[in-house]
């Protein structure tokens, strides 16, 4: 019986060099393509966090703001807005302090914006707000029922930052009764 | 004589230089570019959270409860947050949904500019008396399996061991896979970065030891945030005593972090 048993392995070298070739090709590839610390938590940059983390804050809290503003500090801790944000009508301190420098000033609502925001959250044809949670009005009965002009803003009677401050200043000199709540 | 005259131009020499010097340091004080803010004068709001080094948050579980049954409508969440990332116009990280319900069952959701200007006008536009009302905050809901992760084809979408999921935007490259597999809606292509983005939980924040922004802002504590691993938290009150429905979408099989009181049929 004739040996058919080929002694020629040329061609499965040369696959074999071309399929290392690839691989080689291919893992340098990769090794340029992909950022440093990809891989090194999961399937993404892991220096990613730390590009996270890192993003600037640019709105502090009501803290950072009344540190430096003492007087309205006063006002606003004990009236009854004190949960509301100094940031959400003012803006945010990062427009204001820069590593410890005032470099701008923030804009303060004047006018007709003032009834805007005050009817953000206290507009009762709104309907849709829980009734235990915060006043509610409609605009114009409450300035009928007040028995005032028409075309009074908020802020001739409610001081924004504590709103009942000056009616119970007001209802002291008189020496008013609390009318209904 | 000139003794004198060496006095005085030696005492101008010292002048100019000195004024020289301090508006040249002045100037060096304006120029070098600002820092992070100065985190000394804000008060730690998570405690615990500052000081710590490592990728990961390890000793808290974080969870997030939008509270509908508190929710007013007024916006406080939409403006911190779109002052907190600079989010351009037109597009948002966190919205506030009005949901109209009238005598006949029929729904109504509106959200104009996304709650960014508050609610100022009720709906004309429901011919039945109107039954009920509310309003429902939205924001990421920090899947436990997210799909948005599971379709970025390039690792740009990713899920921390701390269970926040976020984006590099160095990688993205704006297929919008994820926009797509979100079953939320939470995610936009950013016009200005050309990269997917969505609400992070202020991640940023949270890892310097203060609140969500939006949480920071709400004056009707409808947003709350905390520590799940903590029994005494607010969180792990709330959830762990016997509540309705607190999840959107539990059918997806995504199991969100962001849970909801008084969660309604219609929302979900």
């Amino acid at each position: 019986m004739p040996e058919y048993k080929s002694k020629a392995y040329s061609h499965i070298f040369r696959i074999a060099l071309v399929l290392i070739a690839a691989g080689l090709i291919g893992v340098a590839v990769r090794a340029m393509v992909l950022p440093e610390s990809f891989g090194d938590y999961g399937h993404y940059r892991g220096s990613a966090i730390e590009d996270e983390i890192n993003r600037p804050i640019r709105n502090g809290t009501n803290s950072s703001c009344l540190v430096c503003h003492p007087y309205i500090r006063e006002m606003h801790l004990q009236g009854v807005h004190n949960t509301v944000s100094c940031e959400f009508c003012h803006g945010p301190v990062a427009d204001h302090v820069q590593d410890g420098k005032v470099i701008a000033r923030l804009p303060k609502k004047e006018g007709n914006d003032i009834k805007t925001l005050c009817l953000r959250c206290h507009n009762q044809i709104i309907r849709a707000r829980p009734k235990e949670s915060i006043k509610m009005i409609s605009m114009p009965q409450h300035l009928e029922e007040k028995h005032v002009r028409i075309d009074h803003n908020c802020n001739q009677c409610h001081n924004v930052h504590a709103p009942l401050m000056w009616v119970k200043e007001a209802r002291a000199i008189v020496g008013a009764e609390e009318d209904n709540k | 004589m000139d003794s004198i005259e060496k006095e005085i131009s030696r005492g101008r020499r010292t002048f100019i230089k000195k004024v020289l010097g301090g508006t040249v340091a002045g100037s060096l004080l304006l120029v070098i570019p600002a820092g992070a803010m100065d985190l000394a004068n804000i008060p730690e709001q998570i405690t615990g959270m500052r000081g710590k080094t490592g990728p990961f948050i390890t000793e808290k579980k974080f969870a997030f409860i939008v509270d509908i049954t508190r929710c007013i409508g007024c916006g406080s969440c939409c403006v911190a947050d779109k002052n907190e990332y600079q989010v351009p116009d037109g597009m948002y990280r966190t919205w506030v949904e009005r949901y109209v319900i009238d005598d006949e069952d029929n729904v109504y959701v509106d959200c104009p500019n996304g709650g960014l200007d508050g609610y100022q006008e009720p709906r004309q536009d429901i011919p039945h008396p109107i039954r009920d009302t509310f309003f429902v905050p939205k924001l990421c809901n920090m899947c436990e399996h997210p799909s948005c992760v599971q379709v970025c084809p390039v690792g740009a979408t990713y899920q921390t061991e701390d269970n926040f999921v976020l984006i590099d935007a160095k990688r993205c490259v704006a297929c919008g896979y994820c926009i797509q597999a979100c079953p939320y809606g939470i995610r936009y292509i950013n016009p200005e970065t050309r990269t997917a983005d969505k609400c992070s939980w202020c991640y940023h924040r949270v890892r310097k030891g203060l609140l969500p922004a939006c949480v920071d802002v709400c004056p009707v504590q409808a947003r709350k945030f905390g520590d799940l691993n903590d029994k005494d938290s607010e969180v792990y009150k709330i959830l762990h005593q016997p509540h309705v429905v607190s999840v959107l979408k539990p059918g997806m099989g995504n199991k969100p972090s962001l849970h909801y009181v008084g969660l309604r049929r219609e929302v979900v």
